[in-house]
This record gives structure tokens, C-alpha cells and sequence, in this order.
């Protein structure tokens, strides 16, 4: 039977699918949502992703690069669904939102952190949903029975009313920006990738801010006086897309040192860890497993002290 | 063999068949007069017992120590006196025979005198070559009482379990992850619609339990050195990344492996993981890690726990194994039509081959046992088969695949017991071959069950791209009419065709295959098992289409031709074979090896600055490579240039320009002209015959020396191209060698009718003796004269060319 293998690109997004007679696997990658960072292409482990830089035509922005997964290559193992910072892919299997490697443990999910007390929020405050600057928070204010309120000055009795923010966390890169941009200190996001980020503006070529013109966060990256790009660490979210376009070999430096994500013991990971960070934060991570391990194990003998 | 030559003639009477046409007493008498014949006497019957007596007596009281037996052809009675003399303690090899009988008193009744005539120049000939015939011992070479069976399928289980059985010790190969071969796959058989794995299964487990029975599998066989009783065999165990010894088979890994893959088991219809066994009843029962799809979470390790069978750092591991036979039993594979627009299989979801079918229906498939569609699921309430799907087409696959038509029915039959009434099965079928035990009684019960039976060839076949129902647009045969169906599925009957890597595997075990790519046996008819390799044999859909209980049975004859050889402490070689004469060979100074590359069965090695080898065992004795070497350092025993030359110099001794000298192959040409005389089709008494086991063996120089002899035609007798060659090749070997000396001889102004080749079977007497009457009409229209005035305008370049040759 012949392996039917089909592709669909369209403007908004590109579906891969693996039709077999008893089941149907497919892969749909969201071209809004993708940032051309390239993660998913790094841990790929049959090297079916392909990242594309678009052209660059002097005098105007830089795209973004483009994703162009293999359909011949692809065999639907998921991870790059999972690994995604900005939730772009996601697999099906037989129409059912299913990734075998996270039903199996063999890969993590990303531990987004993101808390917010509305009880400190203000009524009329949508700050946060403004700072987003992948519009992933809508804020809104329901009474008492969950009715939303768009009118509050003449809700009677502001007490009763209630401040609700929704936040799209399977898409939330977590860059902090809400919670910075929060005058009530009612966010608290922990980022998701740690790392280090320098630019170092006498190696940028004269003119160039392809990093800025990718970076989706806003703020993360921006153009001071001297005409440079310059990092605001505070927000950068470590995704790397700005390494993808810089077009000088050492004019950007980027390099992730952990990531938080759900308990694991898979090859599989620490392989993509590898590639994401480097030997040595793997290594680190490797250690800090098998610590805690040790730790678990004294005190399950020492349980009986009490 | 310094002693001088002492000969005895035995002239034989055989009854009137020789007496009645021939003049033995003067036949006799003229015996006496040639040189080294020290007794002639004349008998009734020679090969009876009182006849055999006087040989023996003869060879006693007058000290022979040659004797030359002229009565009928030595394909009749070599070997009986070759036994004979060597009763009287005569090296068998220092015996010829003389065929007066189907060479000349059955063939030319009518001509008494001039048969006599010709049977004096036989028995002249006979002793010239006699005289220079030398010792020969018939070699023994030791057996290695192990077999290798190469392809685990019902045939190669077969033929593994009979061997084994009889006691020897069984190394079965495949290339696959588990014995079985396509029967594994198939849900239930034709006629009796047991379930194949049933039946099977136990077989493959009794493979595995048995003591003598080592299987090798997920391994290549990467090359075969040896001969017959003594094979050296080079194994690939490519990596599972699973200890065997260790894997328990409970499948745990799988559960917990996060990657599917297509299952090529399941005709890529259903899944597997990356570690798994493409099927459940595997034989070994041992998972593999497909290491192109792992992703390393190691799952399985975790999973596998205490046993610890998995192992990624594993490697390709070469074995080498020694055997004294090989059975190869690769099986077929199944034609996708994906180049034949006409089906649209690749195109339409819902057209899928028959072995799809049988994965679809069988219950532990990848659909539970569900005929669905693949376009939405759904069960099909109009089912094609559609037959002869690229067989019996002359522009695909020209034979007829043979079983298509019962599994077909079969089907039919198990969609109809299925789903009854509700599913409509159209059969379209060119002829319905329903031989066979218990298949026609099969087919009947298919007409009864209610399948529609349509006999036409169908012309195309359209998707419906709304419902991806299919039109099949057919001829009614019937009918005689156009038809046009609609149908929820078509199921094709695909040709079975030679398994992949066919190619391949007749390089490395050196066995030829026919025009439709499947391996070819020694004989069609004779030899149906063995291919000319000795020691190697096939069983099974390796050779050509066949159904199972075919294939069983080409298994356990395989097995059995085998055992010939592994009973046997050692093995005998008939000792006719090619010697090398290292100083005269040319490779030591020059890059020669024609003969390593003449040679059809790779006996032969040259390696650079080294003299030729000829390994003994593996030679067959065609003489091909002798013929070829360029420096005559080769020769053949028995069949020496010097004992050939000495016939044609006594054949052509008397009146060379009226005479046909010809070389007969052995095994068609030979036998034909024994036909011819068997048959009695009378010829004119032209033709003087010598006998080469293979036309392969005809020295340029032998024709040379015959037209400086100033013989009046010469004649090659071969097998038929391209496949009647006894040695393979000899005779293509032999045709571009004659046809280079025939465009000398054009220039040399030799009339192109006076030197033919021609091919004759062992069939063809009526053609042989029309040969042999249209050169002698041609040679008496060219006339003496003519013939004379070219031979002696040649002469000079033929001295030359042969000045070579005078030692």
C-alpha cells in the first residue's frame, strides 16, 4: 500500500498528514503563531524540520524565517509540539489532540508559571492586556452570577463585581512584561527559559536591527540613541529568533541554561536539552536529578525517625 | 604414461542393427591394420555379459591397456563399459567408444558400402584418440554435513525441518526479523479456509525448538566460496539493539515506546512502534529497535528493567558459516501497480492489491478484522477483484502468476461468508485455473455462494472523486458487449514477481535466472530442484509462482536432493575436468584472466602476476575456458587439444574435400544426431562427428586445422541460445568466437557456407539430418574443385596461424 504522505500549505498555516488505512496522524503548524526561532528544528530527531531566512531586501524589515516541515521525514513523534514556546504545532492522531511522546513520558511540558491575584486587580485596569505583546490576556469583569459587566460606572454596588484575567497559557512564552507592566503587583510569572543574552553593538553591522525587527517581545530588544540594539534581559524569553537572523557570526550572544519543565527521565530530552542548552547545563540537570534522587532515598530510610 | 599404447577393438554386432548394414568382419579386419591395435575382434552384443567376458578375457591375455568399443553412441553404454574395463583393472578413462551404430549403419541402410566406409574412419578416429588417452582419477572431495537454507518461508521451513529430521544440522537464514515468509501474512488458505498462521505457526515453532535447526535472522548472506560438500558462507547479523538470548518476548517495551511507524507487515495499512516485532506469532520472538525512527527516550531500557536486553551501542556482526549444501528459498514479492494508469492504485484510496485484502480481513490486522475503505472507513457493499493484473501481459509480466485465481475465489468466498447479502462480489477474470486438488470443487462453492463471475478484461477504471466509488469500465466476453460497474472497492490480483534483492542473490550464489527474473533450475523438467551449481538447490516461489502446498513440497524434494550430498562422507568429481599448466600460463606476465572471466560456474581464479587456479570441485568440465586462453596453457582431461587434433587428422585423412567435419556438443547436438540415427532419418554418410561435452570447448585452431586438412565443411553443433547451454554460457561463449573466425575466413575468400554453426536439441534428429543434407547438397555444388583451389589458397595463412600450434 502506498504511504500516503500529504502536505497543505496555506497562508496561515502548513498541515502535514500521514494517512494510513487505520489511522490518520497529522501536524499543523500555526504560521502566526511561529516566530521562526528554530527550536523545534533543533530538536527535531529525524531533522524534518527546515528553517527558510526569508530574504532580505535592503531598506525595509526583516522577516521572520520560515518553518517548512518534511512530510517525507515527519513521523509524528510530537516533541516539537510540546517544545514550542509560543504553542505553534500541535499533532492529531485520528483528530484527536494527541502527542504519544507526552502520554508516554518520554518528553516534558514547559512549567508555565503565571499567577495572577485579581483581588488586587483594579476594575478599570487592563494593563496587562495591553503590555501583551502576543495578545494572549483579556481582561474582563463579571458580577456575581459570572455575567460579564462592560458598563461598571453604572453597576451599582462595585464591590460585588469581579475581575477576571484569562490568559492563553499554552501560548505564553512568559516574558514578564504583564507582570512588570502590572501597577498592582497582582502577576507573577516565572520565566520558562533562563540564559544569557548579549549584543555587542561595535561587531552589529552599520544600520542593521534584523534581531529587533523578529524579536516578539516588545521591549526585550530596543534601539537606544546610538542607533544599536541593545537587550533588556528582563523580558527576553530566550526563544533565539533574533540569533537566527543576525547576519554576524559573534555580534549576538545566546545561550539558555535551563528550562523549566515537568519531572522527566527520557533520553530523549536530555538529548534535546543538549542541543537547547549545552552539554554542561545538561549535565547540571542530569546531576540535580539524581541529588534529589539521593535525597528522596535517605529520607525514605530516615522516614522512621518521624 | 610412457608404456606404448596396446589397443583392442571391439566391433559390435548388436544383433543386425549394425551387421545388417555394415560389413563388420571387413570393419574388423581393417581394425587390425591401424597403428597400436594389437587385437580386433567382432561380438554379437558387446555390452551383454558374453561380450563384456571377452573384454575383460582380452584385456588379460593380450596385455591391452587401451580398448576401444565401436557399437552404439557412448550416451548409451559409456559408463557400462567404462565399469567393464575397469573390472579387468583398467583405469576406466583409458576406454573410447565408436558410434557406428546411430552414426552410421542406422543412419545410411541404404548405402552399405559407404557405411562401412564411414564406420572404418570412426573406429580410425576412435583409436587415434584412444591412443593418446591418459590415466584419470575420479577425485573425492570431503562433505561438510551441515546445510544452509537461505529465506524462511514455508519452503525454507519445509525443507528445514525435513533436514534437520534426517539428522543434520540446519543453519536457516533470513533476512526478515522472523521466519514465516508471506504465508504469515495470509489469513486463510485456499480450499480448505484454514487459518494460515494456524498452520503455520507450529512449523515456525517447531523451527525454533528444533536441536539441529539454528535460525539466522534479520541477517544478509554476503557471499558464498566453495563447492559442493565444502561451502564457505559469509553471514551479516545486522543489529536488533536487542540481546536475543535475553529478550523474553512479553512486549513491554512496546507498550511503553512512544513512536509508530507504518508496519511493512501490514502492508503499511496499520502501525508498530519503534521497538517491536512486526507481528505476534514472530519466530525468533526477539523485538528489534528500528534505530531510523527511535528517538532514544529510553522507555523500553526502564521498561525492560532487570533483564536488561537492549543494547544501543550493538553492531553488525559477520558470521561465517561452513556448509556442505545450500537450499534457496527467497520466495516473491508482489507487484504494485503503480506504473499502470489504468487500475489507479496509488491514485484511488479505494483500489488496493489482494495481499491488502488479506491484511484488511484477517482479524489480528490492522483493522480487527474490518474490510473497510480506506477513503472513509466504511464497509464496502460492491467489491472488483480484478485478475491478472499485470500477468499474463505481454508487456509487464508475460506469465501466468498461477494461484491469483484461487486466492481470488477464496476472497470472494470470505467476503460472501462474512457479509452475505450484503456485499456483492464481481469477479473479472481473463480464464479461471482451477487445477489442483479440491480447487475446482472450491470455485463451484464460490458460484454457489453467489459471486458474480465476469469474464472480460477491464479497460479503466475512474474514481467517482464524490463518493470515491470506482467505474470499472470492462468487455463482457460473454456478453460480447461493453460493461460498465460501479464498485465501493476494487481489489487487484497483482502478478507475483521475483523478491527483491533477486538479482543480487544470483551473483552471490552464481545461479542464473530465466527471462521473468525468478531463478532458473537445471532442468525444467528433470531437474527441477537443482540449479547447475552442484550442491545448490531451490525450492519454493524462488523459482517461479506457486501456491503453498507446492512450495511444501518443493521444500521437503529440496531437502531430499540435498541430503544426497550430506549422507555422503565424501563426493565424487567426475575427473574430465580443466588443468592449468602455470608456465604457460600468461597472467604471471600480463593482465590475462579470460579464463576466470570465460569460465561460467567462477571455478577459475587469476590473481594479478599469478598463474591460473581451477578449483577441481567447482569445475563442470565444459572446456570453455581451454578453448579461450589465448597461450593454450589450459587443458581438459580426456578432451586434450592433442586427442581432439588426432581425430581431426584421422578423419580427414582420405578425401578431406568431400567430408563435413563436425563438433557436437555433448548434451543437444550430439543427442540430436543420436536422434537422428534412433529415429533412422537417412543423410548422406558425409559427416565425420567428434564429441566435446560443450560446443564451448571448440578451439579456433581445431577449426583451422580442419580447413588446412583441406576438410570440405565444417560444422559446430550447440544448444540452443539463450538457455539450453548445459555449462550456462559455453555456447554464447562458442558463437562469438566462431562468429569472429568467420569474418577471417570472409576475407580469406572461403566460401561462408563451408563453416555453420548450428544449434540443435537433443530433439531435433529431423533437424540434424537436414543439416547435415543441405551441406553436403551445398558442398557438391561448390564441387571438388572449387574447394580444393580455396583450401590451397588458404593454406599459407592457415600454417601461419597455426605454426603455433606444430609442437
Amino acid at each position: 500500500m502506498p504511504l500516503k504522505l500529504l502536505k497543505t500549505n496555506m497562508d496561515k498555516e502548513q498541515t502535514i498528514e500521514r494517512v494510513l488505512h487505520a489511522k490518520r496522524y497529522a501536524l499543523t503548524l500555526d504560521k502566526e503563531l511561529c516566530t521562526g526561532c528554530g527550536i523545534c528544528a533543533a530538536i527535531c530527531p529525524r531533522e524534518a524540520i527546515e528553517i527558510k531566512k526569508s530574504p532580505k531586501v535592503e531598506g525595509e524589515r526583516v522577516e521572520p524565517p520560515t518553518i517548512n516541515i518534511d512530510e517525507q521525514k515527519c513521523h509524528y513523534c510530537g516533541m516539537c509540539g510540546p517544545i514550542c514556546p509560543f504553542g505553534a504545532i500541535e499533532v492529531k492522531v485520528d483528530g484527536e489532540h494527541l502527542i504519544s511522546v507526552l502520554e508516554s513520558e518520554s518528553f516534558p511540558q514547559f512549567i508555565r508559571e503565571i499567577d495572577v491575584d485579581t483581588t488586587k486587580c483594579d476594575l478599570d485596569c487592563v494593563d496587562c492586556e495591553e503590555a501583551c505583546p502576543l495578545e494572549l490576556i483579556k481582561v474582563r469583569v463579571t458580577s456575581p452570577d459570572g455575567e460579564e459587566v462592560r458598563d461598571i460606572k453604572s453597576w451599582p454596588g462595585k464591590e460585588n463585581l469581579k475581575v477576571v484575567v484569562d490568559i492563553d497559557k499554552n501560548l505564553c512564552p512568559c516574558c514578564r512584561l504583564c507582570e512588570l507592566k502590572c501597577p498592582d503587583d497582582a502577576i507573577r510569572v516565572r520565566k520558562m527559559i533562563q540564559g544569557f543574552i548579549k549584543i555587542t553593538p561595535e561587531r552589529c553591522p552599520e544600520n542593521c536591527q534584523d534581531c529587533l525587527d523578529v524579536c516578539p517581545i516588545t521591549g526585550a530588544l530596543y534601539l537606544s540613541e546610538d542607533e544599536k540594539v541593545h537587550v533588556n534581559e528582563l523580558f527576553c524569553i530566550y526563544c533565539g529568533a533574533c540569533k537566527m537572523v543576525c547576519p554576524e557570526e559573534d555580534a549576538l550572544e545566546l545561550q539558555r541554561t535551563s528550562i523549566r519543565h515537568t519531572p522527566i527521565r527520557s533520553g530523549a530530552w536530555n538529548k534535546a536539552l543538549e542541543k537547547l542548552t549545552s552539554t554542561k547545563e545538561m549535565t547540571k540537570e542530569l546531576q540535580a536529578k539524581s541529588v534529589k534522587k539521593v535525597k528522596e532515598t535517605v529520607e525514605k530510610r530516615l522516614a522512621w525517625r518521624g | 604414461m610412457s608404456e606404448e599404447p596396446r589397443i583392442g577393438v571391439f566391433v559390435c554386432h548388436c544383433g543386425l542393427n549394425i551387421a545388417g548394414v555394415i560389413d563388420v568382419e571387413e570393419l574388423t579386419e581393417y581394425a587390425r591394420t591401424l597403428p597400436n591395435v594389437v587385437f580386433a575382434k567382432r561380438n554379437r552384443y558387446t555390452c551383454a555379459d558374453p561380450g563384456q567376458d571377452e573384454i575383460r578375457k582380452a584385456i588379460k591375455e593380450h596385455n591391452l591397456n587401451r580398448v576401444v568399443v565401436a557399437a552404439c553412441s557412448p550416451r548409451m553404454h559409456e559408463p557400462t563399459f567404462r565399469r567393464c574395463v575397469a573390472e579387468a583393472g583398467l583405469n576406466p578413462y583409458l576406454f573410447e567408444m565408436a558410434n557406428i551404430r546411430e552414426f552410421s549403419s542406422w543412419c545410411h541402410p541404404n548405402t552399405p558400402k559407404e557405411a562401412t566406409e564411414k564406420a572404418k574412419e570412426i573406429v580410425k578416429m576412435a583409436v587415434a584418440k584412444a591412443r593418446l588417452l591418459r590415466e584419470l582419477k575420479t577425485m573425492e572431495v570431503p562433505v561438510t554435513n551441515r546445510a544452509l537454507i537461505v529465506g524462511g518461508g514455508i519452503a525454507g521451513i519445509s525443507a528445514a525441518l525435513d533436514l534437520a529430521d534426517m539428522g543434520f544440522k540446519v543453519y536457516l537464514l533470513e533476512r526478515g526479523e522472523s521466519i514465516g515468509g508471506h504465508m504469515a501474512q495470509l489469513d486463510k488458505t485456499f480450499p480448505t479456509l484454514d487459518c494460515s498462521i494456524c498452520i503455520e505457526g507450529p512449523k515456525m515453532v517447531d523451527v525454533s525448538r528444533h536441536p539441529n535447526i539454528e535460525i539466522i535472522s534479520f541477517a544478509d548472506l554476503l557471499s558464498v566460496e566453495g563447492f559442493v560438500g565444502n561451502f564457505k558462507v559469509r553471514i551479516r547479523k545486522n543489529p536488533r539493539y536487542i540481546i536475543a538470548d535475553d529478550c523474553t518476548g512479553c512486549g513491554e517495551c512496546r507498550d511503553v515506546c512512544p513512536i509508530e511507524i507504518p508496519n511493512e507487515w501490514d502492508m503499511n495499512m496499520g502501525v508498530r512502534k519503534a521497538i517491536s516485532v512486526p507481528f505476534d506469532q514472530a519466530v525468533p520472538l526477539v523485538y528489534t529497535i528500528l534505530k531510523d525512527y527511535c528517538i532514544e527516550c529510553y522507555k523500553c531500557v526502564d521498561a525492560c528493567g532487570a533483564r536488561q536486553a537492549i543494547n544501543f551501542e550493538q553492531e553488525a556482526e559477520e558470521i561465517e558459516l561452513e556448509v556442505g549444501a545450500i537450499i534457496v528459498s527467497t520466495g516473491y514479492n508482489i507487484y504494485e501497480p503503480y506504473d499502470d494508469s489504468l487500475y489507479g492504485y496509488g491514485k484511488y484510496d479505494n483500489v488496493i492489491t489482494a495481499l491488502e485484502l488479506e491484511r484488511l480481513i484477517l482479524a489480528a490486522g490492522p483493522t480487527g478484522g474490518k474490510v473497510v475503505r480506506a477513503s472513509d472507513g466504511k464497509k464496502p457493499h460492491r467489491v472488483a477483484i480484478i485478475q491478472c493484473v499485470g500477468s499474463r501481459d505481454v508487456n509487464k509480466y508475460e506469465y501466468c502468476s498461477g494461484y491469483c485465481c484461487m486466492y481470488s475465489v477464496k476472497h470472494a468466498v470470505q467476503l460472501k461468508e462474512k457479509y452475505g447479502d450484503d456485499v456483492e462480489i464481481y469477479l473479472l477474470y481473463m480464464d479461471m485455473r482451477t487445477n489442483f486438488k479440491g480447487y475446482e470443487e472450491f470455485y463451484q462453492r464460490a458460484r454457489k455462494a453467489g459471486v458474480t463471475f465476469i469474464r472480460g478484461r477491464v479497460s479503466k477504471i475512474i474514481e467517482d472523486p464524490e463518493t470515491k466509488n470506482l467505474i470499472i469500465r470492462a468487455e463482457d466476453m460473454t456478453l460480447g458487449e461493453p460493461i460498465e460497474l460501479e464498485a465501493d472497492m476494487v481489489v487487484l490480483s497483482t502478478a507475483s514477481i521475483p523478491n527483491e534483492g533477486t538479482d543480487e542473490m544470483s551473483r552471490v550464489l552464481n545461479v542464473s535466472r530465466g527471462a521473468d527474473g525468478f531463478f532458473m533450475e537445471s532442468h525444467p523438467k528433470l531437474k527441477p530442484l537443482d540449479t547447475p551449481t552442484d550442491g545448490i538447490f531451490l525450492a519454493g516461489a524462488c523459482q517461479g509462482p506457486k501456491d503453498i502446498p507446492y512450495s511444501v513440497s518443493q521444500g521437503s524434494g529440496a531437502a531430499s536432493r540435498a541430503a544426497t550430498i550430506l549422507s555422503k562422507k565424501t563426493w565424487e568429481i567426475e575427473p574430465i575436468i580443466a588443468v592449468v599448466d602455470p608456465d604457460a600460463c600468461r597472467n604471471t606476465r600480463v593482465k590475462c584472466g579470460i579464463c576466470a572471466r570465460g569460465c561460467p560456474y567462477g571455478a577459475i581464479s587469476a590473481p594479478e602476476g599469478e598463474p591460473a587456479v581451477v578449483t577441481a570441485a567447482m569445475c563442470h568440465g565444459c572446456g570453455t575456458c581451454v578453448a579461450e586462453c589465448p597461450a593454450d596453457a589450459i587443458a581438459q582431461m580426456h578432451f586434450t587439444d592433442a586427442q581432439i587434433i588426432a581425430q581431426i587428422r584421422a578423419a580427414l585423412a582420405e578425401n578431406p574435400q568431400s567430408k563435413i567435419l563436425a563438433f557436437l556438443c555433448n548434451w543437444c547436438s550430439y543427442a540430436g544426431a543420436d536422434l537422428a540415427g534412433t529415429s533412422r532419418f537417412e543423410y548422406p554418410p558425409t559427416i565425420r562427428a567428434i564429441r566435446v561435452m560443450c560446443s564451448g570447448r571448440v578451439d579456433r585452431d581445431f577449426v583451422l586445422e580442419a580447413f588446412r586438412l583441406g576438410a570440405g565443411m565444417v560444422l559446430v553443433g550447440a544448444c540452443h541460445l539463450p538457455y539450453d547451454c548445459h555449462y550456462i554460457s559455453g555456447n554464447v561463449k562458442m558463437k562469438a568466437r566462431m562468429e569472429a573466425l568467420a569474418k577471417i575466413f570472409e576475407k580469406l575468400g572461403l566460401s561462408p557456407e563451408r563453416f555453420r554453426v548450428e544449434y540443435v536439441s537433443a530433439a531435433e534428429g529431423v533437424k540434424f539430418a537436414e543439416v547435415i543434407k543441405e551441406m553436403t547438397e551445398h558442398m557438391e555444388t561448390l564441387g571438388e574443385k572449387r574447394i580444393k583451389a580455396e583450401n590451397e589458397k588458404l593454406q599459407p595463412t592457415l600454417e601461419r596461424m597455426l605454426s603455433r600450434k606444430k609442437k
